[in-house]
């Protein structure tokens, strides 16, 4: 049975996700994700979501998948621990040595390796079952022909987000630094947890510089044709179907930034869609059309809101940057 | 006492490229198999790219492809099954898939962790030793403390760059191609490409009022590259003190004679600094580097800030 995981972006969107018909949930723990700590629960919250979960039958995956300072490992390993001990039935990871760590310690976990560890074959999955992943999170881009190929390579669970790009362009997430090259500080809290501002792979916000306006400069000649550099990613539907029949196991609802009122349409339309496409061998999508376009719309209407907002802070961080600069460099 | 490496794209650049201020040569360019010629997607070529460089007394590495899809698994089996029949010093990957298919071969050269590798800890570095590699190069956002940290905890050898463009994305598919004004000719994939990354390609962020970029990128059609140059000429005793040997200057993407005059600069720096000499004037080095630098010097995230800061000596 395909399992339907949806985000927790906060309390309020955890249980309403489950409330909604989500198999599970996922949330990320303050500094420890690929998401700004505005999008990610305390430890108090965390342990609400897990009891919330497990007192409905449903399942908690705690997202920890930031790519650390070798210093912050233990710290890592410690709190990975506690949320097993809490009821946590899995945990997404990206760093290959927290998650040997993970395993020798707590063989019974699931382990989800994450979209982070930037997959591109069936081989990458084949190294990373070896190394103990339950399940991999596979890329947004991937065929249907792709999936089925990664999962006729082996017995590991196939997850896969619910919104994807065309095939090609820039990897990403997994293989991009663009933000924090722009804008970036480090600090450590009192703790002694490093926070990595403008770094998604180190638990810091994505500031979506990809998504300003660039132009082609060739050869000393400047072209204007405005453009991003990367495709966003769009909810899809059409072909979930053939998804399932490739063996994917594990469905995830994108939205861990988003209000908690759209993320709770988008997982009544896609329960209902998952549960209409697991009830007969030859669904009738075309109800969920219309209701998937309107969330189409208000998708993008809050991205762009986030996209302009994080743009501006990586804009204003360059800044200061550039106006502290030594002529040398100029 | 150090190694400097630099890059190296095909035979032709080989013929006519002055790279004797290196110790070693990564042979291939690891993003784009439709480089003209490139040794990461030509088996054939690989002999004798290895013969030039061990003759001039060098190492030999080879760059296999970084992100290959299922269905560019069998052309790099077929690069990996050749090289292994030849003296390479070291192969370097960036896909586990591909770390994961040497594996199979029985690998026995050195394995190199190329910079799309994700190496971020030092236990990381544990998990890819025990698949036979060697040699890491660190994300680039990791500062020179948590490099330093990685090498004493996981005794591997790390890479460190010291000069040239930072790898900040790397693509599936050729950028410059599919955003060319004029409608390219040839398509990404198809073998038919009309190599228009030939030309210099720069991204700019767009000002409304016309005046200078304040944001630009290099791209190299499959990878795109931060627009000012690292620079740790500066530095060189400090990575000496931090028991760091081994140096890379990024080459791919630079014009003829960059690799030539950059590596003369830092042999010449780090040869000083590992034999305890005071530091010069940099000011003549630190000239020509800028010179070469069209949109400037950077140190990366060495000194954890964002990464097209620069930090002098003082």
């Amino acid at each position: 049975m395909v399992m339907m995981m949806a985000p927790g972006g906060t309390l309020e969107m955890a249980k309403t996700v489950l409330d909604e018909g989500a198999d599970a949930v996922y949330v990320g723990v303050v500094g420890w994700s690929r998401r700004g700590a505005q999008d990610e629960l305390n430890d108090d919250e965390i342990r609400h979501t897990i009891d919330y979960a497990l007192a409905r039958g449903k399942e908690v995956r705690v997202v920890v998948n930031t790519l650390p300072s070798s210093t912050e490992l233990p710290m890592f390993v410690e709190r990975v621990e506690r949320y097993a001990g809490w009821g946590a039935q899995g945990f997404m990871i990206s760093d290959l040595g927290a998650m040997r760590l993970v395993k020798e310690r707590l063989p019974h976990v699931n382990v989800h390796t994450s979209v982070g560890c930037g997959i591109t074959n069936y081989e990458d999955v084949r190294f990373l079952r070896e190394l103990g992943a339950d399940y991999v999170v596979l890329p947004y881009r991937l065929s249907v022909e792709e999936i089925r190929q990664i999962k006729g390579a082996g017995k590991v669970g196939i997850e896969v987000f619910l919104f994807k790009t065309p095939s090609g362009g820039k990897i990403c997430p997994g293989k991009c630094n663009m933000s924090s090259y722009f804008s970036f500080r480090r600090w450590l809290d009192t703790e002694g947890k490093d926070h990595f501002f403008g770094s998604a792979s180190r638990g810091g916000d994505c500031l979506r510089v990809c998504q300003t306006e660039w132009n082609f400069n060739v050869d000393d000649i400047d072209y204007r044709m405005p453009m991003t550099i990367k495709t966003n990613p769009a909810l899809w539907l059409e072909e979930l179907p053939d998804y399932l029949a490739a063996g994917v196991d594990c469905l995830k609802v994108p939205g861990r930034d988003r209000s908690a009122v759209l993320v709770r349409d988008i997982v009544r339309v896609y329960r209902r869609a998952v549960d209409a496409i697991l009830e007969t061998d030859r669904p009738d999508l075309s109800a969920f059309a219309s209701e998937l376009e309107t969330l189409r719309g208000r998708w993008m209407t809050e991205r762009n809101r986030r996209d302009n907002r994080l743009l501006r802070q990586a804009i204003d961080e360059s800044a200061r940057v550039s106006a502290e600069a030594p002529a040398v460099t100029q | 006492m150090f190694e400097l490496s630099t890059d190296v794209g095909n035979l032709k650049e080989l013929r006519e490229g002055d790279f004797s201020a290196y110790d070693a040569i990564y042979l291939g360019d690891f993003s784009c198999p439709e480089y003209p010629n490139n040794f990461s997607s030509h088996a054939d070529l690989l002999e004798a790219g290895l013969q030039h460089v061990h003759a001039r007394g060098q190492k030999a590495y080879l760059r296999l492809y970084a992100v290959p899809g299922n269905d560019d698994l069998a052309w790099v089996g077929d690069v990996i099954d050749t090289a292994l029949q030849l003296p390479f010093d070291a192969l370097e990957v960036h896909n586990l898939g591909v770390l994961r298919m040497l594996r199979e071969r029985s690998c026995t050269a050195p394995i190199h962790l190329g910079v799309f590798g994700n190496l971020y800890t030092h236990e990381t570095a544990k998990v890819l030793k025990d698949f036979g590699v060697t040699r890491v190069y660190p994300n680039p956002e990791l500062s020179l403390d948590e490099v330093r940290y990685i090498a004493e905890h996981a005794d591997v050898e790390v890479l460190v760059p010291v000069h040239g463009k930072i790898p900040l994305v790397i693509s599936e598919t050729c950028f410059i191609l599919e955003h060319s004004e004029d409608g390219a000719e040839g398509a990404c994939g198809d073998g038919s490409c009309s190599y228009q990354c030939t030309q210099d390609h720069w991204l700019k962020r767009g000002r409304g009022d016309g005046s200078r970029a304040d944001w630009s990128l290099k791209d190299t059609g499959r990878m795109t590259l931060s627009g000012k140059d690292l620079c740790m000429v500066e530095h060189g005793g400090r990575l000496a003190d931090m028991g760091l040997k081994h140096f890379y200057v990024h080459n791919k993407g630079e014009a003829p004679g960059y690799a030539a005059a950059v590596g003369r600069i830092y042999r010449d720096a780090l040869t000083r600094a590992f034999a305890g000499e005071a530091a010069p004037d940099f000011a003549p080095a630190l000239d020509t580097l800028a010179g070469l630098a069209r949109e400037g010097l950077c140190n990366g995230y060495y000194f954890e800030g964002a990464g097209q800061r620069y930090i002098g000596r003082n």
